[in-house]
């Protein structure tokens, strides 16, 4: 008996930390398995974007006749969110647990979030649209909880994106960044691609019951995918969890972070390209079946020309940068390939050519990849090694308020010069042509302010000590 | 198995132990209103009482 106890005992001792969701050691190689594992929470967010912008978008307007205007709102509602991601990252920075965790906590409430959005949103939005005896109940009903659902998605796709990439930058060495970055792009994409064909071809057939089964089932996913990617991932560290060292406040830290190393111009270029490249995701296809008199099944291919050069513009990013290249540089490079395509889409209307649209919308796919990967790293690479959630949040708030804005901005300016009086008279083309042209605009503004970056971060050497004498002016901050 | 502070058989701390209680309590709360106001949604829409 005694034995047996022995025995139970040392087995149930050894076997139980492995089904706890620790990591062992930090280290010090990450193989690449884990690395994709821990990139699936990117599919999760990628899920949520097209179920949100893509599937419910149309489901509204078209099977439950919800006002295009209403569900606009709706759908604009995560944007508040979006500044926000900046204080979620600092807060994970500074996280104190028990556990000498600070992003797992964080990474689960946000999941925990976006699964209690999906879980009352189909009901939320069946009210919203009057199903059944919901005609007779209060409006305010059905907007307050489908503005709920939206807000908790949204909100979780904020924090779990912020402090998932912030959780990937702490594992990883400086050098292997660039290959972080390309997979969390890729991974995201690879969402948003099978989920909007998966979405697609479960809701063709619409039935009430149908759509209640598939935004559940991405509730589900969202927590089962995120559980895998979490798995064993942060190591624990004891000396974090029982220092006694006051935290910074948010706007001490956010002082540190924006001196000196130019981080505050490298957020307004992200801006400026982000706004640059994503004004005209939403009238590419328009622009294409109006002026062009494209078929829709040509159309929309147009999206996964963008998606193929935007892969292309990963790949190449990750390559060169690897090899050791500077992330403003291929950035920079980015943008500089995004003043031609639009141009090229520009100049297909008057020459009314299919194959230069096409080419400009590939090559535009292109140089956001490139962009976009070169900003990213930049990111990575410049932030300090304890305010990697703060960097990171500061790039995701920039970024997902440009693109948001950027996409309203694009379509309220094509919807008002067409409600202009009079814009009978105008070409075909008229409507798009100011858009993509203010596109050029904000990509070369971009340059612009990306110029001057290209020679000050010249130097590694000068970047080493750029970092270095931020990280011991935050600790002598930290130290009373 | 030196250090007294340990629980068996997960080796946390009563700390550690406490703080991965926090969640779960944390977790079934939230889930708890989300379930309350998804039935209360249902209910408005198709309702099974009365």
């Amino acid at each position: 008996m005694i034995q047996f106890r022995k025995f139970a005992l040392s087995k149930i001792g050894r076997i139980a930390p492995r089904y706890l969701p620790f990591a062992d050691v930090a280290t010090e190689d990450l193989p690449l398995s884990r690395l994709l594992r821990l990139a699936l929470f990117q599919v999760t967010v990628g899920m949520a974007l097209v179920l949100l912008v893509g599937t419910l978008n149309r489901v509204m307007i078209v099977e439950l006749n919800v006002p295009a205007s209403l569900v606009g709102i709706m759908i604009s509602l995560p944007l508040v969110f979006a500044p926000f991601r900046a204080l979620i990252g600092f807060r994970s920075d500074i996280h104190k647990s028990a556990l000498g965790w600070r992003r797992v906590p964080y990474i689960w409430k946000g999941t925990m979030l976006q699964f209690g959005g999906f879980a009352i949103m189909p009901f939320a939005l069946l009210v919203l649209s009057g199903y059944g005896e919901a005609v007779d109940a209060p409006a305010w009903i059905g907007l307050s909880s489908a503005a709920l659902a939206f807000l908790l998605v949204g909100a979780g796709v904020h924090m779990v994106q912020t402090v998932g990439l912030a959780l990937a930058t702490d594992l990883v060495p400086v050098e292997d960044q660039p290959k972080v970055v390309g997979l969390m792009y890729v991974m995201l994409l690879l969402g948003m691609i099978v989920s909007a064909i998966v979405f697609g071809a479960l809701l063709t057939d619409y039935t009430p019951g149908r759509l209640i089964q598939v935004v559940q089932a991405a509730a589900v996913i969202t927590i089962a995918l995120n559980i895998l990617a979490l798995w064993k991932q942060e190591p624990r560290d004891r000396t974090r969890a029982n220092s006694i060292a006051p935290v910074p406040e948010f706007r001490e830290a956010w002082g540190v972070f924006v001196t000196g190393r130019n981080a505050i111009r490298l957020l307004i270029v992200i801006g400026l390209g982000t706004m640059g490249f994503g004004m005209a995701d939403v009238l590419l296809e328009p622009y294409g079946g109006h002026v062009l008199d494209m078929t829709v099944a040509q159309t929309t291919r147009l999206t996964a020309v963008l998606a193929v050069g935007g892969l292309a513009g990963f790949a190449l990013a990750s390559r060169v940068l690897l090899r050791g290249a500077d992330p403003i540089h291929v950035a920079f490079w980015g943008a500089v390939v995004g003043v031609p395509a639009f141009g090229a889409i520009v100049l297909a209307a008057p020459f009314h050519s299919v194959a230069g649209f096409v080419l400009g919308t590939l090559f535009a796919g292109f140089g956001a990849g490139l962009f976009g990967h070169g900003t990213l790293t930049a990111t990575m690479r410049n932030a300090p090694r304890e305010q990697i959630g703060l960097a990171l949040g500061a790039w995701g708030a920039v970024q997902a308020t440009a693109a948001g804005i950027a996409v309203a901005l694009g379509g309220v300016m094509r919807d008002l010069i067409v409600a202009m009086p009079g814009s009978d008279a105008f070409a075909a083309e008229a409507p798009y042509v100011p858009v993509f042209a203010l596109e050029i605009v904000f990509l070369a503004l971009a340059l612009l302010v990306a110029y001057p970056l290209l020679r000050r971060l010249a130097g590694p050497e000068q970047r080493a000590h750029y970092v270095s004498t931020e990280t011991t002016d935050l600790a002598a901050k930290s130290v009373p | 198995m030196s250090d007294p502070d340990k629980i068996w058989p997960t080796g946390l701390t009563e700390r550690e132990a406490e703080e991965v209680h926090s969640y779960l309590i944390d977790g079934t709360r939230v889930f708890g209103v989300i379930a309350l106001i998804a039935h209360l949604l249902v209910a408005v829409s198709t309702p099974w009482l009365g």
